[in-house]
């Protein structure tokens, strides 16, 4: 649910600004009925089911959602297990994917592959599998939950910051910091990371969406999460539960708007486009 | 900021070039193999302080992998580099103040023109202040003043090189690095800067080794030439000797434009062509008498209109001063002659000529 929400932020920013503006009268006038015609079908798709839930949940049971039991800690523990896992999803993938790029680019199809992996095995057997050979003692934390969550995120994540790094001639700057006397510190940080910042926040962006929105691994782990809270509590009560959900998408969405716009004030400075969740897509047809 | 490094404009607003200039670079017995390919085969290049030597060659002849090897970005299966007669092959690329500007575009696109300049500085721990004076002054020099703020997306290709090369030499490199910087310019862009990199590095006297595959590129603008191929330096030279007299067929071929006559070589030196014997010019060349072909300019062979003559014109092609003529000899040889464009009007297409050879040394090489 999280990740309809950012993807809904994104749709108006796609339409307007991409679409090439054709100098002919007639096909100008078409291509904008197009794009009208798109963003109406789209947003009538995406809105109908939140008005829906908006008057089957009506607006009194927004005020008790947030003194209902459990609400706050399991809001809490998902908002901790996001900042978790985007801050080891980012140590382990930055450096390996740099390091890929600029030393190993022969394997960095192997890599591609590797971090496809979690997609194609369902979350399930992922789960599963862990619980039966994880220590005691880390079963008992939460934060099994986002080591868990690193391994679902590693395909957003290389994808976005191989993405970056791709539309950069990342040697030929790193080799023209090194001439002008940078060592390895001051050529990662003051010219690579710089010139991944969109990379780098579309990566947190769909990490943070995917750790939000995460139910199957969280559930089967028997923690409450923020998506099991709202599952559990939808069988006591539905209106609360579903204004707990809309609740969510709300703070999610502006969450998400948040990074976007951070992403798109610095990086227009320096020509990059905005961050959305289609950030990655577009980088993907320029790297190449 | 270390002791070379001099930023203050003098009187007449050019740089001031401090005594530490004359750097001289030494390439000794480079060998470098890429699995079984043998990219640099034993290459010696002395280059005298504030030399510009150009290295010429086909891709793949081994040319980038040396710049890269001086540059510290690759390094040699054997021999070593020398900067003013110490051996450099242990330096890290980042400490050996070697300027280098990049084939592809290599601003750092999260910073503006300015701080692309000053980046070398800042590296050097000189202060913002002074920095920022340098880079702008820098930037003047290469006439980028008015686009110090500007980010490298912003800036025109020609613009964003010649930033690169304000920011190579901001660190007053030792040595400045050239590789196939003008190679994706288009062709008005790339004279200009052609000739604003010659002019600088002169005033500069900056030693500088520059790579490329344009024979005219590196005849206009280096004090020597070194013709690769191969991996090996087939020869190195001023441009004029290079032209005139090419050590070897490949230098002779792939510097301007050379006719191939088929040839017979007598003994004592001499050759026979178009009827004519003629002196060898590189008799070294150890090939038995016996078919050869010789290697003849454009402009070293005379051609009269004649009937019956040897040649018939084929094509004509007007080039300004001077006037381009195919003719096509008996064997089924086509050999090409520039003409002053003032007597080229009788050489229309279809016109029977003579073509002879002057009693001028000429090259040979094995028949093909």
């Amino acid at each position: 649910m999280a990740s309809i929400s950012g993807a809904q932020g994104a749709v108006p920013g796609i339409g307007s600004g991409r679409i090439r503006r054709s100098s002919r009268g007639s096909s100008s006038w078409r291509g904008t009925a197009w794009r009208w015609a798109v963003l109406i079908v789209a947003g009538v798709y995406f809105l109908i089911p939140l008005w829906a839930a908006l008057r089957f949940s009506g607006i009194k049971a927004f005020g008790s959602v947030i003194g209902e039991d459990g609400f706050t800690s399991s809001l809490g523990l998902s908002v901790r297990l996001a900042v978790v896992t985007t801050l080891i999803t980012i140590a382990l993938m930055l450096p390996t994917t740099v390091y890929v790029h600029l030393r190993l680019p022969n394997l960095r199809r192997l890599l591609e592959g590797i971090t496809i992996l979690p997609i194609v095995i369902p979350p399930v057997v992922l789960i599963v599998g862990v619980l039966q050979i994880a220590p005691g003692s880390l079963k008992g934390t939460p934060y099994l939950l986002a080591l868990e969550y690193v391994i679902l995120a590693m395909p957003f994540a290389f994808r976005a910051i191989d993405a970056g790094l791709r539309a950069l001639d990342l040697k030929t700057i790193v080799e023209a910091a090194s001439s002008l006397g940078a060592g390895w510190f001051n050529t990662l940080w003051r010219v690579v990371l710089p010139n991944l910042r969109t990379a780098l926040l579309s990566a947190v962006v769909l990490t943070v969406a995917l750790v939000l929105g995460e139910y199957t691994m969280a559930s089967l782990a028997l923690f409450q999460t923020f998506p099991v809270w709202i599952y559990v509590n939808s069988q006591t009560s539905g209106q609360v539960s579903v204004a707990a959900s809309l609740l969510a998408l709300f703070v999610t969405w502006l969450f998400l708007m948040a990074i976007t716009m951070l992403g798109t004030r610095q990086s227009r400075k320096t020509g990059g486009g905005s961050v959305t969740l289609f950030t990655v897509a577009r980088q993907e047809t320029r790297g190449n | 900021m270390t002791a070379n490094i001099t930023g203050n404009a003098a009187a007449d607003g050019t740089r001031q070039v401090t005594g530490t200039r004359g750097t001289s670079v030494v390439l000794q017995d480079l060998s470098r193999s890429f699995g079984a390919t043998r990219a640099l085969d034993g290459l010696s290049i002395e280059m005298a302080p504030g030399e510009l030597v150009a290295l010429l060659g086909p891709s793949g002849c081994g040319k980038t992998t040396a710049l890269r090897i001086v540059a510290g970005f690759e390094t040699a299966d054997t021999g070593s580099v020398l900067i003013d007669r110490k051996d450099i092959t242990s330096v890290p690329a980042a400490k050996r103040d070697m300027g280098m500007v990049f084939q592809s575009y290599s601003l750092f696109p999260n910073m503006s023109a300015l701080d692309n300049v000053a980046f070398g500085l800042r590296m050097r721990k000189v202060g913002t202040a002074d920095r920022r004076k340098q880079a702008g002054e820098l930037l003047d020099m290469v006439g980028l003043a008015d686009q110090a703020r500007q980010y490298p997306h912003q800036l025109s290709g020609g613009q964003q090189q010649r930033v690169a090369l304000a920011r190579a030499l901001a660190i007053e490199p030792r040595v400045l690095l050239l590789d196939e910087p003008l190679s994706a310019l288009d062709a008005k862009v790339r004279l200009q800067l052609r000739e604003q990199i010659r002019t600088l590095q002169q005033r500069l006297g900056t030693t500088t080794l520059f790579v490329t595959h344009d024979q005219e590129e590196a005849l206009s603008m280096a004090d020597r030439v070194g013709v690769m191929s191969r991996g090996k330096l087939e020869q190195i030279a001023a441009p004029d000797e290079l032209y005139d007299h090419p050590a070897t067929a490949f230098v002779a071929e792939f510097v301007g434009v050379m006719n191939r006559l088929p040839a017979e070589l007598q003994g004592g030196g001499m050759v026979t062509a178009l009827d004519s014997t003629v002196p060898v010019m590189n008799p070294d060349a150890d090939l038995s008498p016996g078919p050869v072909d010789v290697l003849v300019r454009p402009e070293g062979l005379a051609m009269q209109v004649i009937e019956n003559g040897n040649g018939i014109v084929t094509t004509r092609t007007f080039l300004g001063s001077v006037t381009r003529v195919h003719v096509l000899l008996s064997g089924d040889v086509t050999v090409q002659i520039d003409k002053p464009s003032s007597e080229a009007a009788a050489l229309a297409p279809g016109t029977s000529v003579s073509v002879s050879l002057p009693a001028d040394p000429v090259l040979i090489t094995p028949r093909r």
